[in-house]
């Protein structure tokens, strides 16, 4: 029987060879793939800019390079003070190449991005956690909160944080509806996981453009003041965007207290970790999830009116988010909301930032390279624990 | 790397009197701070029929997984037919003749039972992209060789019948059959069986040992098979290898294994000899 | 010749619901998303991977093809292979890294590189020209659309809407890539492919390269996505970053399931009946505002969406045993 030898040697095309290229990428260790990567990410840097002109640059530049790799490969168990490492890393670089004020005056839009992302995304992970559910439709709960807030501020002239408020209280109750009319039914016939994303892009397409028809495609501007600035230490901040990062944060903050403190917060991350688990060791599950989805969808009408106080409304505003969103909630462990919320705050400054590279527009480009990098060299995200992915 | 065999390793299997097709040296795994296989060392003779027992979570489908590609082991060596396969992917390992069986059942529900049989056979010029475009004959020549193949077989295991239809249509039981009916397809000279008899009614069992012992003494092919049935271990195995807690712990023929204080140990130890199909480790895939 | 009809904006005043020129392009409409969604149901309806990125080939396959003719000089013939093979390598490289990856972050990968590639296409205006797009890569086209017309007029047929050439072409393009898809996949290769879907780890137990096969199932949805996007670029005599939202891609599922999965033939009827149904619409007398029919549009693929995703997710034409998205 010679039957056994096939064609082990021969059949070796051009897929196959890639793909064991591919194979032996991902078998390097972790230290050493995070500290090819931050070469890589310096040398790009230095690329998209400039070389050091002087020799002192070009010895801070060595060092820099230096401590970052050291500090990688030493850091090899501990991926969450690694993302610090590369954020570190990256100030470094930029203040070799920028000055301080330029690069802090970054930062603090990054900041208010960041804190969108991060008030979006820790309801989109805990859903995800939870409730294995991808919702492409958590966009419009952000783009229906900001509209929220613009029919009490403006069409009735009521000041903007009972706007917040309405909008708030409207998008979680949004949330509730869909899960008492769509996404509990939809688990009662063990619906995969699939179908359910498809579900939500349905969804997703039925509130965006239902919110077209009653608003059209005008852009709309809430009644914030959009022009004054507070000058601080030779930056400028513009007073909505201040707001934005101070309450961001704030809620941030809480958030993540009462995830950590309050009883409810404990069981939405037990059930996250495991549905089934914290089904039998007596949790009312259905409680929790009705929770989790006001927490989600309230916390996404807050982001949505914060983006529509820093920009302007549209009806795509949510969905332009969203993918930003999903970064931050694959970048930080899906089900952890600890890590959506950091991961959604390095996000928004990683993403400022880039505009010394490259064109604004091109900015949400970066991040979208940055969660299909994260995704190559560690699907599990920053925080995450490593499963089987 | 390799990490030496402990003390409970046994002697390898000269005793056996035939060549080791396969040999594994040292095989680890670790799942986070568990080590789900722990130094496994066994060989297996040419054209023997081994049983791989051992009370549940001794670690047999990890093994199984690690020696066929489906996990990466963290240290260890397996060599089948002087290759080394540890690391391989699994369709590599699968090319070189050492085939395997899955403890709860892959049958690819959506496609007729003829096409699950005519998918397992190897070279088939037209599975490759440039040969169905440019070489259509030869393709279609060899799918009528393999159509015939694979009609024989589904007659040996009372399956011509369903030839048509939709896989997910079968039983239990004829799934089971299915299944190790395509992993003869690949014409294997190794044969790795999990728990082939769970599930499967005793004449069909019956029928398939037969045509184990026919395969192996007509192409001499080799086979290695979990089974928590002492019965059918005891009656028809000629060599067990058992497993604890990631090692191998004994290693001989039936009734010597059956006098061992380690294995009776290892099975009290684990609190129950466990009855068949109830194995709950490694199901993570 | 250039009649300024576009598919996507159509902005022609229709007196009746028999005008042919109206349906001559919902019909160049309905082909494209044929054609584009034939290399999804390869991914979907047989290997099994959720290819939310489609739209980043199309994008590529037109902006190549515009690229090369428009800027460069190249022959309008010459740059249709090319650019299908730069949509190919693109296929290549999303696919490499992602598509190892569980099913939901292979949706999210492929989403986020195709709207990368849209990002990139807004703002690299070197290259593409930024929001204003690329014109004047189709004057060999044209030419070709001309004497197939005159080659229909002496037939005797004297009124033909000026977008019937291209109609005839694409819907000619679309019916032998199904013929073709269908022939394939009935061979030992698409059989491969059809195990993979069904279980991966099951097919690499038997011998095959189940990576391989799933990129060579990306690469011919790249393929498809490319000629769409030829499609799409002629119909409309200009390529912009616009005609690439990730809502095509979406569109591409809606004609996938209504047609049913696992059926190469049914994106022909997915697409007719949907284009059918939303360009239908335009004859109800709606006492409503462009933007708010436009909304309703939308809304109306959104419930249907939803509702084949409850209540039939084997599409709406899907056999129920030979696939099915619940489980």
């Amino acid at each position: 029987m010679e039957a056994g030898t096939l064609g082990a040697g021969q059949e070796r095309s051009l897929g196959e060879r890639l793909a064991n290229l591919v194979n032996s990428v991902n078998d390097a260790p972790f230290g050493v793939k995070a500290a090819a990567g931050v070469l890589l990410l310096d040398l790009v840097l230095l690329l998209a800019d400039r070389f050091p002109d002087s020799a002192l640059e070009w010895v801070a530049l060595v060092a820099i390079v230096a401590i970052s790799i050291f500090a990688l490969t030493a850091l090899e168990r501990r991926p969450a003070l690694l993302a610090v490492v590369v954020l570190l890393n990256i100030l470094a670089m930029l203040l070799m190449l920028h000055d301080l004020q330029s690069v802090s005056q970054r930062g603090i839009n990054g900041l208010s991005l960041g804190a969108i992302y991060a008030l979006g995304a820790v309801g989109l992970t805990l859903v995800y956690g939870i409730l294995k559910l991808v919702n492409f439709a958590h966009g419009e709960f952000l783009t229906f909160g900001a509209y929220m807030a613009y029919l009490v501020n403006v069409t009735w002239g009521v000041p903007l944080i009972f706007g917040i408020l309405f909008a708030i209280a409207t998008t979680a109750l949004l949330g509730v509806a869909l899960e008492k009319l769509m996404w509990a039914p939809m688990r009662g016939r063990g619906a995969g996981m699939l179908q359910l994303v498809l579900m939500t892009i349905g969804l997703s397409f039925l509130l965006r453009y239902g919110i077209q028809f009653v608003w059209g495609t005008e852009l709309r501007q809430l009644d914030v003041n959009v022009t004054d600035t507070v000058n601080f230490l030779d930056l400028r901040i513009g007073r909505t965007q201040l707001i934005v990062v101070v309450v961001g944060f704030v809620t941030l903050v809480a958030t993540g207290l009462m995830l950590r403190m309050t009883l409810l917060g404990k069981r939405m991350r037990a059930l996250s970790d495991d549905l089934e688990l914290a089904e039998a060791s007596g949790i009312d599950t259905s409680r929790v999830i009705l929770w989790t989805w006001i927490f989600a969808a309230g916390l996404a009408g807050l982001a949505g009116v914060f983006a529509g106080a820093v920009t302007q409304l549209q009806p795509e505003l949510g969905f332009e988010l969203l993918l930003p969103i999903f970064a931050a909630v694959i970048l930080g462990g899906i089900g952890n909301p600890f890590g959506a919320l950091a991961a959604g705050v390095l996000l928004g400054i990683v993403i400022e930032w880039s505009t010394f590279f490259v064109t604004p527009g091109l900015k949400l480009a970066v991040g979208f390279v940055i969660l299909i990098i994260v995704l190559i060299i560690r699907p599990e995200g920053i925080l995450g624990r490593a499963r089987t992915v | 790397m390799t990490e030496p065999a402990t003390a409970a390793a046994p002697a390898p299997a000269a005793d056996t009197g035939a060549r080791a097709i396969f040999e594994a040296d040292g095989i680890v795994k670790r799942f986070g701070g568990i080590q789900a296989v722990d130094g496994a060392t066994m060989s297996v003779g040419e054209a023997s029929i081994t049983a791989l027992i051992g009370p549940n979570g001794a670690g047999k489908t990890t093994f199984f997984n690690l020696i066929t590609g489906f996990y990466r082991p963290d240290g260890g060596r397996a060599v089948f037919a002087g290759r080394e396969v540890q690391g391989r992917p699994p369709y590599m390992i699968a090319r070189l003749g050492m085939v395997r069986t899955f403890q709860i059942t892959k049958a690819l529900s959506a496609m007729p039972v003829i096409d699950n049989m005519m998918l397992a056979a190897p070279n088939q010029p037209g599975e490759r992209l440039r040969n169905v475009i440019f070489r259509p004959a030869a393709s279609i020549r060899r799918e009528r060789e393999v159509r015939e193949q694979a009609l024989e077989l589904l007659e040996v295991f009372n399956l011509a019948k369903l030839a048509d239809q939709y896989a997910g249509t079968l039983s239990g039981g004829q799934r089971k059959l299915l299944e190790l009916a395509r992993a003869l397809m690949t014409r294997p000279r190794f044969l790795l069986l999990d728990e082939p008899m769970a599930g499967i009614n005793p004449t069909l069992g019956r029928r398939l040992l037969d045509h184990m012992q026919r395969l192996r003494a007509e192409d001499g092919v080799t086979f290695l098979f979990i089974e928590h049935d002492m019965e059918v271990v005891m009656n028809h195995a000629d060599r067990v290898i058992v497993m604890a807690e990631g090692k191998v712990i004994a290693d001989g023929e039936p009734h010597e294994v059956r006098a061992d204080e380690r294995v009776i140990d290892a099975y009290l130890g684990g609190a129950k000899v466990t009855p068949p199909g109830a194995d709950g480790e490694g199901a993570s895939e | 010749m250039s009649d300024p009809l576009s598919a996507f904006h159509l902005a022609v005043s229709f007196s009746a619901f028999t005008d042919i020129d109206f349906w001559t392009s919902v019909g160049i409409l309905a082909g494209t998303y044929a054609i584009f969604a034939t290399g999804l149901q390869m991914n979907v309806g047989f290997t099994g991977i959720f290819n939310f990125g489609q739209v980043g080939f199309m994008a590529i396959g037109a902006y190549s093809m515009a690229i090369l003719t428009a800027e460069h000089g190249v022959n309008f013939w010459l740059s249709l292979p090319i650019s299908i093979l730069i949509a190919i390598g693109f296929g290549l490289i999303i696919g490499l890294p992602s598509l190892r990856l569980r099913a939901d972050y292979f949706a999210i990968a492929t989403i986020a590189a195709a709207e990368a590639i849209r990002l990139v296409a807004l703002n690299a205006r070197d290259l593409t020209n930024g929001p204003q797009g690329i014109f004047g890569f189709d004057n060999s086209w044209n030419s070709v659309s001309d004497s197939i017309e005159e080659f229909i007029v002496d037939l005797g047929w004297t009124d033909v809407p000026s977008l019937f050439p291209l109609f005839l072409v694409t819907w000619v393009v679309a019916i032998v890539l199904i013929v073709g898809f269908s022939r394939i996949q009935r061979t030992p290769w698409g059989r491969v492919l059809r195990a993979i879907r069904e279980d991966e780890d099951a097919a690499r137990a038997l011998g095959k390269n189940a990576f391989s096969y799933k990129l060579q199932s990306l690469a011919f949805a790249a393929t498809t996505g490319a000629l769409a996007g030829f499609v799409l670029a002629l119909n409309l005599k200009f390529v912009v970053p616009d005609e690439f939202q990730p809502l095509v891609t979406f569109i591409g599922y809606v004609v996938l399931l209504l047609g049913g999965l696992a059926n190469y033939w049914g994106v022909v009827v997915g697409s007719v009946i949907l284009w059918t149904v939303l360009e239908g619409m335009r004859f109800v007398e709606l006492p409503l505002s462009e933007t708010k029919i436009a909304a309703l549009r939308f809304m109306i693929l959104g419930v249907v969406l939803i509702g084949l995703m409850a209540f039939r997710p084997q599409g709406a034409f899907g056999k129920r045993e030979e696939m099915v998205l619940g489980d």
